[in-house]
């Protein structure tokens, strides 16, 4: 399955993709469209993405998971396109030997993903308008003299702060 | 060169690309220049955008040859 996909998502592909008998413990995380968002009533959801970006942050991601919290599997698909309430935006899935790291390797993915994923949230609301929800700048280019999504650079020891959305 | 938007960046603009008349290689902090006085709905987003070529983010300070687009990446919020 690929990272970034306008098919609807199947957390079973991933959990076929990742059987592993060494592992005693598997964490599926799925982000699920809301139906509203601070305190407007939403009606559906468009993401987009970056692709091609998009797509090697993912690669890396999963690659930096697994290292970080020595699990043995994660894979991580993320949907495009036009998404009804309660649909599935995103999923993770873990596998691990022991329970504790698969928790904290989702967790970690899952909140690192919303701060280096070139991919953007349009809200449609109930009354008819629509707007984009702000985010997370990369880090890159908005100082102009580091990059910390760029190509070889792993050293991101700091913890992404948790955000409620 | 051909100047790529993402998200929000293109209710900014009212596109998806456009194409820019500026002499290449130049550099993105340059062109990121020239696009906010042409596009002044473009000057509020700059400080927080990123900028990509092909699978990279690429730095303001460097130097881009305009063969392949300059991607422009507003905040991001996946998940």
């Amino acid at each position: 399955m690929e990272r970034i996909t306008d098919q609807v998502l199947d957390a079973e592909i991933l959990k076929r993709e990742t059987e592993n008998p060494a592992c005693g413990a598997l964490i599926v995380f799925e982000g699920t469209v809301r139906d509203h968002h601070r305190g407007r009533q939403v009606q559906r959801m468009e993401y987009t993405a970056y692709k091609p970006l998009a797509e090697r942050v993912l690669q890396e991601l999963e690659e930096e998971t697994k290292r970080r919290f020595k699990v043995a599997e994660c894979r991580i698909t993320h949907r495009v396109g036009e998404l009804a309430i309660g649909e599935a935006s995103v999923v993770i899935v873990v596998r691990s030997a022991h329970r504790g790291d698969g928790f904290d390797a989702a967790e970690w993915a899952i909140d690192t993903l919303k701060q280096r994923v070139p991919i953007w949230k349009n809200d449609f609301y109930t009354d008819g308008t629509r707007a984009y929800q702000d985010g997370v700048p990369l880090s890159a280019c908005s100082s102009g003299e580091h990059d910390s999504a760029q190509r070889g650079q792993e050293s991101h020891a700091e913890q992404p702060m948790r955000k409620q959305d | 060169m051909r100047i790529e938007f993402c998200g929000v960046l293109q209710e900014a603009v009212g596109d998806e690309a456009l194409e820019l008349s500026i002499a290449t290689p130049n550099r993105v902090a340059d062109i990121l220049e020239e696009l906010a006085e042409r596009i002044p709905a473009l000057q509020t987003h700059l400080p927080r955008i990123a900028c990509a070529v092909g699978d990279e983010v690429i730095p303001r300070s460097e130097m881009v040859t305009g063969d392949v687009p300059l991607v422009l990446l507003p905040p991001v919020s996946g998940g």
